[in-house]
Order: C-alpha cells, then sequence, then structure tokens
C-alpha cells in the first residue's frame, strides 16, 4: 500500500519537511506531495542585510520547484479549505486532495491592517520587496529620529528586530550619522527580548551604543501626519523614520477551516506535533502556536523528528522519540559580531558571548542553506 | 478583595508571554470599568502581568494562588 504525504506550504517548513521525508522514505511506499502558491523561495534571514545592501538580493532567492527532489509532487495551487475529519483538502482549481497523513506548513502572514495608520507610513526588512524599499529610504536618510521594533508578538524570526538595530548603528555610524541620529527600539515586553537572558545581553550592548530603550511598548497606531506612534500603555513617541515589523496572524484557511481561532495558529502537541487527537495531522513551522521561535531553524529540527516519525510508522515500526523543542539560530549583534543561540523546551540559551566566527555562520547562511538545508541534507 | 470578572482569559499550559499577551488582547476589547481575569500557570506571568498594569495605569485588582496556577485580576479603567 503506498501512503499517500500531503503537505500544505511551500515554504521552509514544507520544503524541508519534503525533502528530509523523500530521504528517508522508498518512493515505492511513500507518495509525496507538496501545495503551495509560491512561485519564488526566498531566504527571509536576509532582509536585514538587504537593507543595507550587503548582500546581492538575487542570491537570495530561488525558484520554489527548483528546490523540490526528485521524486516530489508539486502542485502549484491555492488551498481553499482543510478536512481533518474526512482526510481530504479542497484547492481553489477545485481539484481535492485526499491523504493518508498531513502535514500543515502554511506559515504566518503580515496584517499591517491590525495597526491604524501602518499601511503607506512603517518601513521593515521582512520581506523582499520592503527590504529593497527600506535601503533606497536608508540611502535617502540624513539624521534624525528612528523608531524600531515591531508591533506585537509573535513576529518571524524573533531576533531580527534587534539584528538590524545593532547593523543600522554600524550603517550610520559608517556614513558619519550617529551623531546627527537618535534611535528608539520599542519592545511589547519588559525587557528587549522574550528570553531573559538574551534580553540582558542585548540590553547591555544597545546601552553601550546609545540605543534608547522603550519596553512593555505594545503599538496601538500610527499617526503618519504627526509622525508619532502611540502603544496601548499610553506612550507616545515622535520619529522621522519609523522601521516596524508588522503584525502576524496565521493563515486564513487555517481559521475559515476551524483548525484555529482568529490568530490562525493551530494548538499542537508539542511533542509529537499532532494536531489534537489526530494521529494523522501534524503541523510545522511558524503555522503552530508553540512557544518557540517562528524561525526557518524551527522548521528544520521540527522536519528532522517528523521525517523520521513518519518514515518509520510507514515502514510498520514504531516511533517512540518526541521533539524536545530544540532550535539553533545565529543572530548578529554587529557588522561582523554575532551570537548563536541553542535551546530546547527545557534549556535556555547561553548568551555568554558574541564573535567574528558565530558571524561567519551568519553570513554563509544563505549559501547552506540553498545548498544542504532546505534540500534536506543537513 | 475578589471582585467577579466580566472576562476571564484560561491561559493555563501557555507559556511565556502567552498569558501576558491574552491579557493585553482581552485589555483591548474589553470596556472602560470592565474586570478581566487571567488563568496562567507560568509563574513568569505573576510577575510580568503586575508589571504591565502599572506600567499602562490600569487597576490590580489582586494576585490569587489557586490550586495549581495564579489567577490574577484587573479592571480597565482609562
Amino acid at each position: 500500500m503506498v501512503n499517500r504525504v500531503l503537505i500544505l506550504g511551500d515554504g521552509d517548513a514544507g520544503t524541508i519537511m519534503a525533502n528530509k521525508l523523500r530521504f528517508n522514505t522508498n518512493i515505492k511506499d511513500v507518495e509525496i506531495t507538496v501545495v503551495g502558491k509560491s512561485k519564488t523561495h526566498y531566504f527571509k534571514p536576509d532582509g536585514i542585510h538587504i537593507a543595507f545592501k550587503m548582500v546581492d538580493y538575487k542570491k537570495s532567492v530561488k525558484p520554489t520547484d527548483f528546490l523540490l527532489n526528485y521524486g516530489i509532487n508539486y502542485i502549484n495551487g491555492e488551498i481553499t479549505k482543510i478536512y481533518v475529519e474526512d482526510k481530504f483538502v479542497t484547492l481553489k482549481s477545485g481539484k481535492n486532495l485526499a491523504y493518508d497523513y498531513l502535514i500543515i506548513a502554511t506559515g504566518d502572514r503580515f496584517v499591517p491592517e491590525d495597526i491604524p495608520g501602518y499601511d503607506g507610513e512603517a518601513k521593515h526588512f521582512h520581506d523582499l520587496q520592503h527590504a529593497l524599499e527600506l535601503h533606497e529610504e536608508l540611502k535617502s536618510f540624513k539624521g534624525g529620529k528612528i523608531v524600531i521594533g515591531q508591533s506585537s508578538i509573535p513576529i518571524m524570526c524573533p531576533p531580527s528586530p534587534y539584528e538590524f538595530t545593532f547593523l543600522l548603528e554600524e550603517y550610520l555610524n559608517s556614513r558619519g550619522l550617529k551623531d546627527k541620529t537618535e534611535l528608539h527600539y520599542i519592545y511589547p515586553l519588559n525587557n528587549v527580548f522574550s528570553i531573559p537572558n538574551v534580553a540582558d545581553y542585548v540590553s547591555k550592548i544597545m546601552d553601550e551604543r546609545g540605543i534608547i530603550k522603550h519596553t512593555f511598548f505594545n503599538v496601538d497606531s500610527i499617526d503618519p501626519k504627526n509622525k508619532k506612534i502611540q502603544s496601548i500603555e499610553g506612550e507616545n513617541i515622535n520619529y522621522d523614520l519609523l522601521i516596524l515589523v508588522p503584525p502576524h496572524r496565521g493563515q486564513k484557511v487555517i481559521t475559515d477551516s476551524g483548525l484555529a481561532d482568529e490568530s490562525g495558529y493551530i494548538d499542537v502537541d508539542r511533542y509529537k506535533l499532532t494536531y489534537k487527537d489526530y494521529d494523522n495531522v501534524f503541523v510545522v513551522g511558524d503555522a503552530t502556536n508553540l512557544p518557540i521561535s517562528k524561525a526557518g531553524a524551527t522548521a528544520h529540527f521540527e522536519s528532522v523528528y517528523l521525517a523520521n516519525r513518519i518514515a518509520s510508522e510507514t515502514s510498520g515500526n514504531l516511533y517512540d522519540e518526541v521533539y524536545d523543542g530544540s532550535i539553533a539560530c545565529t543572530t548578529a549583534t554587529g557588522y561582523e559580531r554575532a551570537i548563536t543561540l541553542y535551546f530546547t523546551y527545557n534549556k535556555p540559551p547561553r548568551a555568554n558571548f558574541d564573535s567574528k566566527m558565530d558571524y561567519f555562520l551568519k553570513w554563509q547562511s544563505a549559501d547552506t542553506f540553498f545548498s544542504s538545508m532546505v534540500r534536506g541534507i543537513a | 478583595m475578589y471582585v467577579k470578572p466580566d472576562r476571564v482569559i484560561d491561559a493555563r499550559g501557555s507559556y511565556c508571554p502567552g498569558p501576558l499577551m491574552e491579557m493585553i488582547k482581552a485589555y483591548k476589547q474589553a470596556k472602560i470599568g470592565e474586570v478581566i481575569s487571567v488563568y496562567s500557570t507560568d509563574a513568569g506571568t505573576k510577575k510580568d502581568a503586575p508589571a504591565w498594569i502599572a506600567k499602562s495605569g490600569q487597576e490590580l485588582v489582586g494576585v490569587f494562588e489557586r490550586e495549581g496556577y495564579y489567577e490574577i485580576v484587573m479592571r480597565k479603567v482609562k
């Protein structure tokens, strides 16, 4: 009997999952189909570099189907509803796809409309188009007050706002604009990051570099006319340039299918990555509401576990391993400094020092990602 | 003194900062004068939620230790 594995989503999570599973299973036993609507696959962590033209953006993009290994079916289409009870999915084209195993890897999306005044006023670096636009904005910046941060929690790549802030501080220095600029960093929690010891480390660097911190700042609205951002907590900050990661939600199809509330993030078993009592429905990547980073690195670690599990089960074997929340990621603290964080559900990362060697890992990561990680090799 | 809440957020099992973000979401939706109660099994909420309530100028009704979880009760005053 051929087991049909249907993977929803063609971003990092869906692609890595498909490739890893293909490596681990026999093509005669397991049929893998990926459904998604992307034409290209963008390496999102490069956004912080593209905004400063530190990398050529063309190297951060590959055709989506090119990244899927031999033996994987790919359907470029939009998912309209997921029926977990009846084990099928409908597409906008009218096609129905039945499955034995379903892997939801639909990621999340930006919802700038959740913040009045955001559209057309705030800049960001979380997708290619906006990173390129931000580069143009920074080129013409002559000094003033910059407010940087994120609107709310969660967002993809949680360290990216502080990474960008540190790179921006050095960029302004290199252009002789540091003395003419005030940098204000806003964050929704009572520190500058969600993991306490990393937050303390990052906070110290911000102090050393004269970055002004505003904590417990959950964005309520933006007043483009008066160049003012207001928090739910009642604080107002004026700005000349606003760089703000937009609010995120899970995909609408997830909410429409009754798999999550209006946030769109799916409640999953943190150790098995299963949805409710369905032992054939799994969720990986940004689509989950797990209390860990929404990042390609997370999808990568989850896929290692899940590919092993499905390969084992489809071979008729028991699999009693669990996903322990492992993640490793390297985050920049400046032009040539970075810190690598490794952690699990129960073990917080060590944040003792940043180094040039760690930055080398960060710098190489697009090449490493496209040549090995996304291919399911690493 | 315990006040009967208008909204109850059961965030038990959710990890930091989940319960706090749920409380902030409920605060946004509530009318002035409404009382919001948050249940949390995450010990961090016991410290973070009152700190947020103080920062935003709301009223902390109380932090109560229940059987296996904490209950944080606030009133939206502005």
